[in-house]
């Protein structure tokens, strides 16, 4: 075998830096879900889902893989049976291409608690407020649990993004809505 | 002895024009003149787009996302496009990517200029207010020239966008180049070297590095306290990287290291606002011919949605004011986004600056908050009207007020003031 013929195939398999993390991770939590996926234009992102029990040790790995590591979004959701909140972080930025990483949590609807992560991301903390108010996830151990955006005066176990029926009824709805689908949220 | 009292004062700032025109409220604890605590209260600006969009279906959300804020516009629907895009496996033509370049960098401009008449009137310098938004008025008349508006463009559809660049709109927006080669050193010079701007900015409002890591700075006011981080760079989007993007840091522009002022964040946008000029002029040379959309029409583009949709997506774009994040998640056989929610870079900022500020003069507040160039419209989302013990004057209410308040201005009034139309439900 020729020596550029040998060149070209270890570059070939040289790990991406996503595929670098997505290993550590995997590595770390034998128990997470990790998968490396390319979207059409090459870009790679690494897709986490991790039980609750370890989802304060993963964010604590992840802010020990880099110290700088940006918490950019946590985003509460009604999945049907079960609450999730799935967060958006950048790590390895110092140059291009970053590891875009997502870590998605779940909880089930009957006892919704997720473990708070501002210690490790202190913003963290205001999407958690965020997540409280919305969908009513608890996130055990939060500093902060006042309402971030609704007024005070909201009825309390009303969760507006929630799809079943703690969510807004069509009572609660003044001249809103889109005059051909007044009924119903998103489809299952 | 004498024990020292200290008295601590709680003052409301807002929710009406704390900084720019739009409400948020600051409830800040003062010693004195010095601020020691800063707590944040969101949700004057509650719209429940993120409810509305449960109801909507993918090409609706577009209009939708866009019209979440004006000066960003075009940052929210590009994004949210990318986030569908990606959720869907979509491939987006070549010359789209260059016009989408072009216009979220003309919209870079107008959002600069304008931040930075804010700022200088702000302090009380109206010269260079006037300065900034004359010279803010080329670039809007350029979008209309491009897009036909002067906000919301609605340029970019999903899988391309709505319209070309011709030769006649290349030449308009060279038009504006030039403009701008000639009007940027004076406002350059105005900005990064005139005494008073230099002394009312310079060490107001600090975010340190450690602070703008731990509240997820991002966009100008994360590179001013040294994050050197841009989405477009970082995400290697679209063609950005072959137009060579690079993060512009205050070191690029002072010549000093970070310190994390007003003053580094508005020489980072002075930078961004060179850096826009020369991304417009290489998308322009390097522009290809070919298709601008991947579906032809909208019904198709409709009905492709609905099959091709199927699973998660995440769009990461550099708006003028930082890193702006949007998530879609889809199912195949439905018409709808099961959630969309967006992420707007002014949330993470806002509570940044909050910690800044401590220790700082309440006078320094408003620059403070001007600084990182806010857009409160955005940052909150979710509303729903209802009837709690408060009465809550919904549109139809404040609609019969106001007839009646006209009526007793001007009783012999004619006209049916009752709403023409069966589109809306009210």
């Amino acid at each position: 075998m020729s020596e550029a013929h040998a060149n070209e195939i270890n570059e070939v398999k040289e790990p991406t830096k996503a595929e670098k993390v997505a290993k550590a991770i995997a590595d770390r939590f034998p128990e997470a879900e990790v998968q490396v996926k390319t979207n059409k234009w090459g870009r790679q992102r690494v897709w986490v889902r991790i039980p609750r029990e370890k989802y304060r040790e993963l964010m604590g790995f992840i802010k020990a893989l880099d110290r700088e590591a940006h918490y950019s979004i946590g985003i509460e959701q009604d999945w049907g049976d079960e609450l999730g909140f799935l967060s958006h972080l950048v790590i390895h930025y110092d140059d291009a291409p970053a590891v875009s990483l997502i870590v998605d949590v779940h909880a089930p609807k009957d006892d919704p608690v997720i473990p708070d992560i501002s210690e490790v991301f202190p913003i963290a903390l205001q999407f958690e407020r965020e997540g409280m108010e919305m969908v009513g996830i608890d996130f055990e151990g939060a500093p902060d649990k006042r309402r971030l955006f609704l007024p005070d005066d909201f009825p309390e176990g009303i969760y507006p993004l929630r799809l079943d029926d703690k969510g807004v009824s069509e009572e609660m709805v003044k001249n809103a809505g889109h005059p051909y689908y007044l009924k119903g949220g998103a489809k299952k | 002895m004498t024990e020292k009292v200290e008295y601590w004062v709680k003052i409301p700032f807002g929710p009406i024009h704390p900084g720019l025109e739009e409400p948020e409220k600051f409830i800040l604890t003062l010693d004195g003149e010095r601020i020691v605590d800063v707590d944040v209260k969101l949700g004057y600006n509650l719209r429940g787009i993120q409810w509305i969009a449960l109801r909507r279906n993918y090409i609706q959300i577009m209009y939708l996302a866009e019209r979440m804020c004006g000066i960003c516009s075009f940052s929210h629907n590009h994004t949210y496009t990318r986030a569908v895009e990606e959720a869907g496996g979509i491939e987006v033509p070549e010359r789209a990517e260059y016009i989408r370049v072009i216009i979220g960098e003309l919209e870079r401009i107008h959002s600069h200029l304008l931040n930075l008449g804010v700022l200088a009137h702000d302090i009380g310098y109206d010269t260079l207010l006037h300065l900034t938004w004359l010279a803010r008025e080329k670039v809007m008349d350029t979008l209309e020239a491009v897009s036909g508006n002067r906000v919301n463009y609605s340029m970019v559809t999903i899988g391309g966008v709505r319209r070309d660049i011709d030769e006649k709109k290349r030449k308009i927006i060279l038009d504006m180049i030039k403009y701008y080669h000639e009007v940027f050193p004076q406002i350059e010079e105005a900005f990064l070297h005139d005494p008073t701007i230099e002394a009312r900015f310079r060490d107001t409002a600090v975010i340190s590095k450690r602070v703008a890591l731990e509240q997820g700075a991002v966009g100008p006011t994360g590179r001013g306290s040294g994050i050197r981080d841009d989405a477009r760079w970082s995400e290697r989007l679209g063609v950005y990287p072959d137009l060579g993007i690079k993060p512009v840091m205050p070191q690029d522009v002072t010549g000093e290291r970070p310190r994390g002022d007003v003053f580094d964040r508005m020489a980072v946008r002075i930078g961004e606002l060179w850096e826009s000029l020369e991304l417009i002029e290489h998308a322009l040379d390097g522009m290809p011919d070919g298709k601008i959309k991947a579906f032809p029409k909208d019904n198709v583009l409709y009905a492709k949605l609905r099959l091709m949709v199927d699973g998660e997506g995440i769009g990461r774009y550099e708006a003028p004011r930082g890193e702006l994040v949007h998530y879609v998640r889809g199912k195949k056989g439905s018409d709808k986004p099961l959630r969309w929610k967006p992420r707007e870079p002014t949330f993470p900022n806002l509570f940044s600056v909050a910690k800044g500020v401590i220790g700082d003069q309440v006078a320094d507040f408003v620059v403070a908050v001007a600084s990182i160039d806010p857009c409160l419209s955005c940052t909150d989302r979710v509303a729903v009207i209802q009837d709690g013990k408060k009465k809550i004057l919904t549109e139809k209410d404040l609609l019969k007020e106001s007839i009646r308040k006209t009526r007793e201005i001007n009783p012999d009034i004619k006209g049916d003031p009752t709403p023409v139309g069966s589109s809306c439900s009210r």
